[in-house]
């Protein structure tokens, strides 16, 4: 019957007055020995200071309960209603006020304090027999509390409603703020991740590299149990659809994942959020593998070049932030795909360009058959020795190709003399490496390739030409290219001499390391050895040969 | 149950405050926050906190100059701490060690990424 600790039931008071508020509230009232409660609209009180003190606890609150009369008079409280104090109840004084909002009273708003005229009476005698206390006791609880009167309570009930009013409104404002932190943390989730991906966007990395790494980080923020990708048609971009993750899928389901996903995506280009998989029509054949699925398209103007899907999101469905997340990847993804297509036909046609240019400095020199090819070819096998960055590799094999470029420039009587050249026709072949850099000068994609070009008939003892130089202060690529010119000019046949055999032509570069060549670079060349230059020599012979015949075949069709 | 530990968070940004704090007060931590460095520098001597992340940018006291200080006062000497800084900002290597600091994060971070940051450093100090 009697109940201590009041906090009754019934949803929207607790909704409207959040525990935390209310405790935060009648701590701060304790301290002036009065008990916060609170009443529903219709008076019966739902919320009481559990920890007000045995005489609040025991004997005031439900007494309050139990007092029909008291309940009536505070239901008929309107919206307009100043502070009422009620001083006639046995032993306690409680004042009320109608916390109001929207001239709707959503609740009342009471104190309980001990009356300055507290005495065992009659009437309060009954109140202890119906609560089975003990009279003496509840005199002596009485007593260590402060007295109140009408109108002190009365003024501190009125303050009370609106510290209600501030602490509800922080209360309300707190959950807000930290809503918006919440939002604000997948901002930066998402941010975070996006410079990550975008970081690793380099396009010549390999595509099927790119979309591990972006499905890995996927994979870790969103706390799915499979990302996967699908690109299509071919090219530089092309990637097998593949799926990251703890999620197992049969390669063949893959496949009919990846065709089914691009069909409807690129119908909807829009994302595709199925977290009921067995009961969907389209996927009910993949939930032995997965539960839910959320698919992005990998959209770039209005184009659909692929999508990227996650599968089984830990603990819940997919919602509009996955999606959103999943999104700005899939947009990120999307211009790395476009820019690596992009590079992939730039780069096709200015290496079409360079091997044009060389056979039609190859075909002005018939001499020298296929030697810018070979040239290029062992230039790259040092580089790559030399342990040089990709890029540098690439570089190099580029101004193997063009050293001889400026060759279009001297005359072919010249160029296919095969007796000794008179001082006159030397000076007009020791041209050729300036030529071949003012030719390039003028395109600023092929300008990095000049010093190989320009300097690969200079020697480290500074008799070479155009410059002079000497040691080091030759640039690299001039060196390297210098090396695998001389090693391929005296090994390569030519139509008035037979080559030299492979280790005649490595002890003659042996011999020359520290006059004529980079000792340093010369150590590292001939570590390679006969027996591979051979095999790397005829590998690209053959191809040649293929490339050769198809193109008589093309020609003669 | 182990001891709830104490982090204090110290930025001049309250928005970032307020992300950090409550990722970590989700993940079980006491937080305590200052809006600049000298603030921190009193709260970590006063709170003795578990572990400090701060940024690099504040007013009245830098995030390094606060690890620095933290790290002479031998009642502090041993807080870990972890700094936030702005993306592309690289810190001298002999600065972090030096001052103490443990780990460093680029903003926009990614909280999840912060709070394993933390439960590292804390697992990483306790062992």
């Amino acid at each position: 019957m009697t109940q201590t600790g009041t906090k009754l039931d019934g949803p929207p008071e607790t909704e409207m007055f959040p525990a935390a508020v209310l405790e935060k509230l009648a701590g701060r009232l304790r301290p002036t020995g009065v008990c916060l409660a609170l009443m529903r609209p219709d008076g019966t009180l739902f919320y009481a200071d559990p920890v007000a003190g045995a005489f609040f606890t025991r004997f005031a609150v439900p007494a309050v309960q139990q007092n029909a009369v008291l309940t009536e008079k505070l239901r008929r409280l309107n919206a307009g209603a100043p502070v009422v104090a009620f001083d006639s109840l046995p032993g306690i004084l409680l004042a009320a006020a109608p916390f109001v909002q929207r001239k709707q009273v959503l609740a009342i708003a009471a104190l309980l304090a001990r009356p300055g005229n507290f005495r065992l009476g009659e009437d309060v005698l009954q109140v202890c027999g119906r609560l089975a206390l003990d009279a003496q006791w509840l005199q002596h609880q009485a007593e260590s509390l402060a007295p109140y009167t009408r109108e002190t309570l009365s003024r501190q009930t009125a303050l009370l409603a609106g510290m209600l009013q501030d602490q509800l409104k922080l209360a309300g404002m707190e959950a807000e703020l930290n809503g918006m932190s919440e939002q604000l943390a997948n901002s930066y989730e998402e941010l975070s991740l996006i410079y990550q991906i975008s970081g690793g966007m380099r396009v010549n990395r390999r595509a099927s590299e790119f979309f591990r790494q972006a499905c890995n980080d996927v994979l870790e923020v969103l706390n799915v149990r499979g990302v996967g990708v699908v690109v299509q048609g071919d090219g530089p971009s092309r990637v097998d659809p593949v799926v990251y993750g703890s999620v197992t899928i049969p390669d063949g389901l893959l496949r009919k994942l990846a065709d089914q996903l691009l069909a409807i995506l690129s119908a909807r280009k829009a994302p595709l959020l199925a977290n009921d998989l067995a009961a969907d029509p389209d996927f009910s054949w993949l939930s032995g593998c997965a539960g839910r699925l959320l698919a992005v398209p990998l959209l770039r103007q209005d184009q659909v070049l692929g999508c990227m899907f996650v599968l089984d999101k830990q603990s819940s469905d997919f919602d509009s932030v996955d999606s959103k997340l999943l999104h700005s990847i899939a947009n990120e993804s999307a211009i790395y795909v476009e820019n690596a297509v992009l590079f992939a036909d730039v780069h096709g046609l200015m290496m079409g360009l360079l091997h044009s240019l060389t056979s039609a400095v190859d075909a002005k020199d018939a001499y020298t058959c296929g030697h810018s090819e070979r040239v290029a070819l062992l230039s790259r096998h040092l580089a790559q020795q030399l342990n040089l960055p990709d890029a540098e590799v690439e570089q190099v094999y580029m101004a193997g190709l063009l050293h001889d470029l400026g060759k279009i420039g001297v005359p072919e009587t010249v160029l296919q003399k095969t007796g000794r050249l008179t001082p006159e026709e030397f000076e007009q072949m020791r041209k050729h490496p300036q030529i071949g850099a003012r030719i390039l000068a003028d395109v600023k994609q092929v300008r990095p390739l000049i010093p190989g070009v320009l300097h690969h008939h200079e020697r480290y003892d500074g008799k070479g030409y155009p410059s002079g130089l000497s040691g080091t202060n030759i640039p690299q690529m001039g060196r390297i290219i210098c090396l695998a010119d001389c090693f391929d000019a005296m090994t390569s046949n030519r139509t008035y001499r037979k080559g030299l055999p492979l280790e005649v032509a490595l002890a003659e570069i042996r011999r020359c390391a520290g006059t004529q060549f980079d000792p340093a670079m010369a150590e590292i060349f001939l570590r390679t050895g006969a027996d591979r230059f051979r095999e790397l020599l005829r590998n690209h012979a053959e191809k040649s040969k293929q490339l050769l015949e198809l193109q008589e075949t093309l020609r003669t069709a | 149950m182990a001891e709830q530990k104490t982090i204090l968070v110290a930025d001049d940004e309250s928005h970032i405050l307020n992300v950090v704090s409550l990722k970590l007060r989700n993940a079980g931590y006491r937080v305590i926050t200052a809006s600049d460095g000298q603030e921190a520098l009193d709260l970590a001597v006063q709170e003795k906190p578990d572990l400090v992340i701060t940024d690099y940018h504040m007013p009245r006291l830098s995030g390094i100059e606060l690890c620095r200080r933290l790290k002479q006062d031998a009642q502090t000497r041993g807080i870990p701490a972890i700094m936030l800084t702005a993306r592309g900002y690289h810190l001298d290597e002999q600065d972090t060690i030096d001052s103490g600091i443990l780990q460093m994060l680029s903003k926009p971070f990614s909280p999840r990424h912060l709070l394993v940051t933390v439960n590292q450093v804390l697992e990483r100090v306790a062992a």
